[in-house]
């Protein structure tokens, strides 16, 4: 049959267009694709010139591509963000943390703290340069100092740059500051603060031109897309950087970014969720790396303006009443350590009762409301609104509730916690993540609000917490024995008050490509890849 | 045709007078507000009020209207608060990138509803017309994010031809921007191809049971130039009228596709602008918006007047 079966109203049946001719016509698109992709956007390692070395020895050359989740936020650019991963790329800090947080020259070349504490000086490197060309001298740190003690800076450890009451130099290459008393995060401070170039401090907080002395240059920023480096051929390291340029691009979508993770199109992230890791962590492709710190620790904060937590005791009730194993292996995929305390296991204020003292012992919960006369409690609980947020919140209503404990749950956006966070607004109970516990334990007390002694969320005050963690932070030495006994009071009085009550410490998950060797992350989670490389 | 345009001109501008007053009285209702974001979790109320100070917050609510309505009218939007940069510039680029995306999905729409409309009329077997349909069909139902995580799984990650997510200029690398664009692209013309495309199947399928194409058979006209001279230019009005229309589709589509693929539109940005409380960059995006439909509202009248001068005299 050839011609149209013009039935009664029906389709006529039309076979004009052959298979061969649609076939034709595909082939020629596909054709037309691939006369027009001349380069492949698939390629994982684009520009990638290895040059030199044996199969274990560094190679020169190649563009690192790191996903993000959340853009860059340049007005943060001196805080710690949901995205500092570049603030090393661009700058130095003065020194930095090993592994044993002793710290390690970098811009600072040698230093020497006062017998009293009251006084640092530091001698410089002479042979940096920033990107500009202009040289890096004490005017520059002096610079970086004061820039922290602006409040709209928001730093986080402005607290203990304001201890900074005098700059005094010595030439060019040597400065001196005096502090108004002793402080024993004062090298926390050096980990944290990034020396920009302070002709262009402003264009850098409108995210226009980022000028520092680190191994990369700032080329360019498609604001919610991507941010590209290319390497500092000046850069005072001898032989470094390895690699050719960095490409940071912005996934925000979990599943996405993973695919581009499979894919090779992102060489490197911190920004898989724990479920989905667990996928990679068999596959050869890929290297997993977890750090004690960096994503922040899960705690429950209670507002003790409102009578039904005031007593002490209903605050342990609910810290003995979660189960933090479930949590960490339901919520945060196993990424994580239970925690009764703020601190990581690399912390000198961690012991191992302090972290497993409140553990999920729902009979202790409910003993301890008998004795504090609770027969019934409603309570509500803000979370952030965000998918992880809301099942840490889930798990935490239905474990209080086999206590007894009714929980409301109140979903809010980011902005809105933070603001509830700050002005002390916040309800009955709320859970979130702290940060600033990764260094020395001071900067916790005085840098993190949730904590601060003077002033924080939950509106708890004490003459002796006070007292405990002024001593702490008052002081030169970090790490000696009587400086441990100090950090053991602030611990103690945070296990006993459970203003804060920690469940755990989600450490950053490195998700890196085999090629992809030598980076490092700092305290504060800046990337660091002078020694990175992609090997063949 | 001046007078009329001098008469609904006014009423025009009290609409966007109107809409700039209730965009940024709503932003400010919203919890939250952008001192606090920027000031991260672990800030003082101190590094709070600095920063409201900076950024003008601490002056009354109207002094902050009448000081943006002047940004407005002099075209200097000034900088977002929070993404960085201008905010003429981040709304332009974002501009450019949605149109991109959505002209590339355009193009899709009609490259693949016509031949399926075509080939699913001409299809000899029923079964295989019927295929069609289902296949049209599932493109309707299944939502973009669906879809767009399943086209990744497919072309990046299964097949790797394509990249997962991203962008590049179609100026600098256009090589390179074709294949970043083509599964967003895809991923939002899938739905409106498929209604394109049963809307011209049941064009085409009216015409062809029409008196003349029985004649044109009966006189041996080839089938061929049938459907392509006859039945096509009868079935193709209705189809532009229905294209038309999913034009709105597409650029409200954009917002999840945008989001999906990492492409940084319009949509990118008003999410990103919400999420940080960026006033200017919210406030001046949703004025443009409002400023798009006034400006077609008005073309709209015109036309009319222009069509049926009965309209000019009322």
């Amino acid at each position: 049959m050839n011609a149209f079966s013009a039935g009664s109203g029906g389709p006529l049946s039309l076979p004009a267009i052959s298979r061969r001719a649609l076939l034709r016509g595909s082939l020629a698109g596909a054709g037309l694709l691939a006369l027009s992709a001349c380069r492949s956007a698939a390629d994982p390692s684009p520009g990638a010139d290895a040059v030199s070395g044996g199969a274990a020895s560094p190679r020169r050359g190649g563009v690192l591509t790191v996903g993000v989740g959340v853009d860059f936020t340049p007005a943060l650019l001196f805080a710690q963000s949901a995205n500092s991963l570049l603030q090393r790329l661009v700058f130095n800090t003065l020194t930095r943390y090993d592994a044993q947080l002793q710290p390690q020259p970098e811009l600072a070349k040698s230093w020497e703290v006062a017998a009293d504490g009251l006084s640092v000086t530091l001698k410089l490197r002479e042979d940096v340069t920033f990107h500009s060309g202009r040289r890096f001298t004490a005017d520059d740190v002096v610079f970086a100092v004061k820039n922290l003690q602006n409040p709209v800076r928001s730093a986080q450890l402005r607290s203990t740059a304001l201890t900074v009451a005098d700059f005094r130099k010595n030439g060019d290459f040597e400065l001196t500051l005096v502090l108004a008393h002793p402080v024993s995060n004062l090298f926390d401070l050096f980990e944290f603060m990034i020396i920009p170039d302070s002709q262009s401090v402003e264009d850098a907080v409108a995210g226009t031109r980022l000028v520092g002395t680190g191994p990369f240059t700032f080329t360019d920023r498609k604001p919610g897309s991507s941010l590209s480096f290319a390497r500092n051929e000046k850069y005072w390291n001898p032989g470094r950087p390895y690699l050719d340029g960095v490409e940071i691009k912005v996934i925000p979508q979990a599943e996405t970014l993973l695919s581009s993770v499979r894919t090779g199109q992102t060489q490197l992230t911190y920004a898989v969720r724990g479920k989905d890791v667990a996928t990679l962590k068999d596959d050869e492709r890929f290297r997993i790396t977890q750090y004690d710190t960096g994503a922040g620790a899960f705690y429950i904060g209670a507002n003790l303006s409102f009578p039904e937590v005031q007593d002490k005791r209903v605050r342990q009730a609910i810290a003995w009443a979660i189960d933090r194993d479930r949590l960490v292996q339901q919520a945060l995929g196993g990424y994580a350590t239970v925690s009764s305390v703020p601190w990581p296991k690399s912390s000198p204020a961690y012991r191992e009762q302090d972290a497993t003292r409140y553990h999920h012992d729902p009979e202790k919960a409910k003993a301890l409301l008998r004795e504090a006369g609770v027969t019934s409690l409603s309570l509500p609980l803000a979370h952030s609104s965000d998918a992880g947020s809301t099942a840490v919140a889930q798990i935490l209503q239905y474990d209080l509730k086999q206590v007894g404990i009714e929980v409301q749950l109140q979903p809010v956006d980011s902005p809105t916690m933070q603001k509830q966070l700050i002005s002390q607004s916040m309800p009955a109970l709320w859970t979130l993540s702290h940060s600033f516990s990764q260094a020395h334990p001071a900067t916790l007390a005085v840098s993190a609000y949730p904590f601060n002694e003077a002033k924080n969320t939950s509106k708890f005050s004490s003459p002796a917490y006070t007292a405990a963690v002024q001593k702490a932070w008052n002081r030169s030495d970090a790490d000696s024995p009587e400086a441990k006994a100090l950090y053991q009071q602030v611990t103690d009085l945070l296990l006993d008050e459970q203003f804060i009550i920690d469940l755990a410490i989600a450490g950053l998950v490195e998700v890196a490509g085999a090629q992809v060797r030598g980076v490092t992350l700092n305290k504060y989670s800046y990337l660091n890849l002078d020694d990175a490389y992609l090997a063949g | 045709m001046r007078t009329f345009l001098f008469k609904r001109l006014p009423s025009g501008l009290a609409v966007l007078l109107a809409a700039s007053f209730t965009v940024f009285l709503m932003l400010r209702l919203i919890p939250g507000d952008p001192a606090t974001t920027l000031a991260g979790p672990d800030a003082s109320p101190a590094t709070v009020a600095a920063i409201r100070e900076r950024l003008g917050l601490d002056a009354p609510l109207l002094s902050q209207y009448l000081h943006w309505l002047g940004q407005v009218l002099t075209g200097d939007l000034g900088p977002s608060y929070a993404i960085g940069g201008q905010v003429s510039e981040l709304i332009g680029d974002g501009l450019a990138a949605t149109f991109q995306l959505t002209l590339a999905a355009l193009l899709l729409v009609v490259l693949l509803a016509v031949p399926t409309a075509l080939y699913a009329v001409s299809a000899r077997r029923r079964a295989l017309a019927g295929a069609l349909r289902a296949l049209t069909t599932g493109a309707l139902a299944v939502p973009p994010f669906v879809t767009g995580v399943l086209l990744v799984l497919a072309f990046a990650v299964g097949l790797g031809l394509l990249p997962a997510g991203g962008h590049a200029s179609l100026f600098d690398a256009p090589d390179l921007a074709v294949q970043y664009l083509a599964l967003p692209a895809l991923c939002l013309a899938l739905p409106s191809a498929a209604i394109l495309a049963r809307y011209l199947q049941d064009g085409l399928e009216r015409a062809l049971g029409e008196d003349y194409v029985r004649t044109a058979t009966a006189l041996g006209v080839p089938r061929r130039r049938i459907l392509w001279r006859h039945a096509l230019p009868n079935a193709l009005p209705s189809a532009v009228t229905v294209l038309g229309l999913q034009i709105g589709q597409l650029i409200a589509g954009a917002v999840v596709v945008e989001r999906i693929f990492a492409w940084p539109g319009l949509g990118q940005l008003i999410e990103q602008g919400v999420s940080r409380r960026d006033y200017p960059v919210v406030q001046d995006l949703l004025l443009l918006v409002v400023a798009g439909y006034v400006a077609v509202q008005l073309l709209t009248d015109l036309l009319y007047s222009w069509l049926d001068p009965r309209v000019r005299w009322e």
